[in-house]
């Protein structure tokens, strides 16, 4: 079946005689598919692994704050070492995905996204810079409660929605558009409830993406 | 109707390297190595079908030197990817046509040709519409 034939352009294998137009349209939509998954930076398992980061992180932190009154935000190590943990997988896991995605690969639409991947860095790295000099300002805890859950994924998102529209990635564009708003929401949820609404806001938009990318890959050539 | 089935593309081995490049946005290029990866073919056997599949222009090979390593990559060409929508179209026409058990649906009696005459598909030939293409359904080709 899957044999190159000895003889250029002179056996039946070779002008398709043997070829069934269904398992034509069988292995079309099955290599279309395989090539998808292993060309997309955007791992559906992994956006639902992250999906479970951010509602453990976030919700962990929420769960560890709420009722405070008044807010003192303070969150056990070993809370913490956990998310460290968590983060360092998700980082690991993304840059495996992406380099996996892009090995091989060049043109035009790779240096594309290499920009949007050094862009969106370089939003994570200052979104999240902020909170060192906020707490070498020392506020009161109510704002640091506040800002963390919230201001840096409203900047990062908003940005990431920018960019991502000007290069025409709707999905994503999408996506960053609704972690900014479940950022923007989650600064009326006070310094506690702020991590409730950004872990639930952030689990929903990668579960969302996820099925998306999922549906995406798994859409036939052929069939309806 | 008519159905057209391009002979260059209706054959296993090529069908998955034109789908494969295809799954690349529009311009990208993909190292011979990682193609040969992905299908799991020889190097041999991965010339012979990327020579033929050029010669067509469907696709475009670029090789590129760095020091001692020469570098190939190849990349699908707009008259590929028409090539292949035209082929998954025709498909489509004649999968549409066919019932649950393969058999032609009352209102879709087509029949396949190649476009370049080199034979018809075994059992989907004029007047029998593809009422006999049942017979000889295997499942999917695997690597």
């Amino acid at each position: 079946m899957d044999h190159i034939p000895g003889t250029v352009g002179t056996t039946t294998a070779d002008n398709g005689g043997d070829f069934d137009p269904r398992q034509a349209a069988d292995l079309l939509d099955q290599v279309t598919r395989r090539a998808r998954r292993q060309f997309t930076p955007l791992s559906p398992l992994l956006l639902t692994f992250r999906a479970v980061i951010v509602l453990v992180i976030f919700g962990g932190v929420w769960l560890s704050v709420r009722g405070e009154h008044p807010y003192t935000g303070h969150i056990g190590g070993r809370a913490i070492t956990v998310a460290v943990v968590l983060v360092a997988v998700n980082i690991g896991g993304t840059a495996w995905v992406i380099e996996r995605a892009g090995a091989g690969v060049s043109g035009p639409a790779q240096r594309k996204w290499q920009a949007w991947k050094g862009f969106m860095v370089a939003a994570w790295i200052i979104g999240y810079a902020i909170t060192a000099p906020l707490y070498h300002a020392a506020p009161g805890h109510p704002v640091w409660g506040l800002y963390p859950a919230s201001a840096p994924l409203l900047i990062i998102g908003l940005a990431g929605a920018a960019v991502a529209a000007a290069f025409r990635y709707w999905p994503l564009a999408g996506t960053c558009l609704a972690i900014a708003v479940a950022a923007a929401a989650a600064g009326f949820g006070g310094p506690a409830g702020s991590w409730l609404i950004t872990g639930t806001g952030l689990c929903a938009v990668y579960l969302g993406l996820a099925a998306f990318t999922a549906g995406r890959q798994h859409r036939s050539m052929v069939r309806p | 109707m008519t159905t057209e089935l391009d002979p260059l593309i209706h054959m296993p081995t090529r069908l998955k390297i034109v789908a494969t490049l295809a799954a690349l946005p529009d311009g990208d290029a993909l190292s011979f190595t990682r193609l040969q990866d992905m299908l799991g073919l020889t190097p041999g056997n991965l010339i012979i079908q990327l020579r033929k599949l050029e010669a067509a222009g469907y696709l475009a090979s670029t090789k590129t030197r760095n020091g001692s390593a020469q570098r190939t990559t190849v990349a699908l060409t707009s008259q590929g990817r028409a090539a292949l929508s035209a082929y998954t179209q025709a498909l489509r026409d004649l999968l549409g046509g066919l019932d649950r058990d393969g058999r032609p649906a009352e209102a879709g009696r087509d029949h396949v040709t190649f476009r370049a005459g080199t034979a018809d598909v075994p059992g989907v030939q004029d007047g029998d519409g593809v009422a006999a293409a049942d017979a000889g359904v295997q499942p999917a080709a695997r690597q």
